[in-house]
């Protein structure tokens, strides 16, 4: 097993108001307005259209670790911005930056992910719109 | 010894490339190969025509995730564009478990195209859905008749045309009525006929104009605005030194594995639990 110094941090960055159905229709409703900091460590990368869905193992505030799911862009669009799918490896320790599934369920979409040296990659705020 | 052929080597270079643009600037209005991609609205036009009352029943029954772009004209208080369903899995579009999107809609799709051109047909190679669709120039009409009806209608239709003057025109019947016609869930009937006149207007440029009729959804003809196709850099299509329409993606292809069990299935659908292993 890995390290797990792992902790949950709930924070209301700032709001973010974005388009959520864009390429071919995401599915559910997020909180577009409360995003939440999730600390943890990648545990799978689906490289795969129509969106890429990253997960990772997050500690919530009782210990307890919860895998936590985000979507992302599609593949060909991270792929422009020169990203694919050993930018995030296994076990690699990140913080991302969620809009959380209105119904409460550990599942987002991304607003940005920083990697331990403070590099902010796949930014929606920088170069990676939704589609 | 690289120093030595410097100078010349980037003289040499400086003329190649004016010249190469000097080529450039001219161009066959009958070429149309290249990536493309294509602009314009995302159906064939903001204002369709007055709808039967079987194509108002079909275009309702018809759920999109898509809705009128704001700014857009109504066309008085047709329904269409305004309707969109909040969530995906609220919706019926049959593309979300990977159905063909049909004819016009792919060609519709912002994503690029690649036009091969070959003797007596021109073939139109979609990125999504990794998709080839044939227009006949062969001289031969499109089907008709009891031809027509033992063909049944396919995803993409039927399509064969021809020049005229420099315009390529290129007739589509027999159509799939389960596909949408765009986003937005308009349909269109077996019965739907389609123009489309291609004119090269510069290297990198080709405009189209679509017309559909279809008289039974539609009280008149929709025709398109008008779609430009711009050409693909290049460069906007090498991913990690590998060229070509599919570079980049993992595929174009829309799998089930994919998009239904693995996105549809876990993140789509609001109910799911989102986590798979």
């Amino acid at each position: 097993m890995m390290k797990l110094r792992i902790c949950f941090v709930l924070l209301v960055a700032f709001a973010v108001a974005a388009p959520v159905f864009a390429h071919h229709g995401r599915g559910r409703a997020y909180d577009m307005k409360s995003p939440v900091t999730l600390k943890g460590t990648v545990s799978l990368v689906k490289w795969q259209n129509p969106h890429v869905l990253i997960y990772m193992d997050v500690k919530d505030a009782s210990g307890k670790l919860v895998t936590w799911g985000f979507e992302n862009s599609n593949v060909h669009t991270l792929a422009t911005q020169g990203y694919n799918r050993n930018t995030l490896k296994l076990g690699q320790e990140i913080t991302a930056i969620v809009n959380p599934a209105v119904n409460g369920e550990p599942l987002g979409i991304i607003v940005k992910v920083i990697l331990a040296d403070g590099k902010e990659i796949m930014s929606r705020e920088r170069g990676n719109p939704l589609d | 010894m690289g120093m030595r052929f410097t100078v010349p080597l980037a003289a040499a270079v400086a003329v190649a490339m004016s010249l190469s643009a000097a080529a450039q600037a001219q161009f066959d209005p009958r070429d149309l190969s290249g990536i493309w991609t294509i602009r314009g609205h995302r159906s064939i036009s903001a204002t369709p025509p007055p709808m039967t009352p079987e194509g108002e029943a079909r275009l309702n029954a018809n759920k999109p995730t898509r809705g009128r772009f704001l700014g857009e004209p109504l066309n008085g208080d047709h329904p269409g564009f305004v309707r969109a369903v909040p969530v995906a899995s609220m919706g019926n579009d049959p593309a979300h478990k990977c159905n063909p999107n049909g004819f016009p809609r792919l060609l519709l799709d912002p994503e690029p195209v690649e036009f091969i051109q070959l003797p007596g047909r021109l073939l139109q190679l979609f990125q999504w859905e990794h998709t080839l669709r044939e227009l006949w120039m062969d001289g031969r009409a499109v089907p008709s008749g009891e031809n027509l009806d033992n063909l049944g209608p396919a995803w993409y239709g039927h399509t064969a045309g021809g020049w005229e003057g420099n315009t390529l025109v290129m007739n589509t019947v027999g159509v799939d009525d389960r596909a949408w016609i765009d986003i937005f869930g308009f349909p269109k009937s077996t019965e739907a006929r389609f123009e489309e006149r291609y004119t090269r207007t510069g290297p990198d440029t080709i405009e189209l104009r679509l017309t559909m009729t279809d008289p039974k959804y539609y009280k008149g003809p929709w025709v398109s605005d008008v779609k430009r196709f711009t050409r693909v850099k290049k460069e906007d299509t090498t991913f990690y030194g590998w060229y070509g329409l599919f570079s980049g993606l993992t595929e174009g292809t829309c799998a089930p594995m994919n998009e239904v069990e693995g996105y549809n299935d876990t993140f789509r659908d609001p109910t799911s639990k989102g986590v798979v292993k």
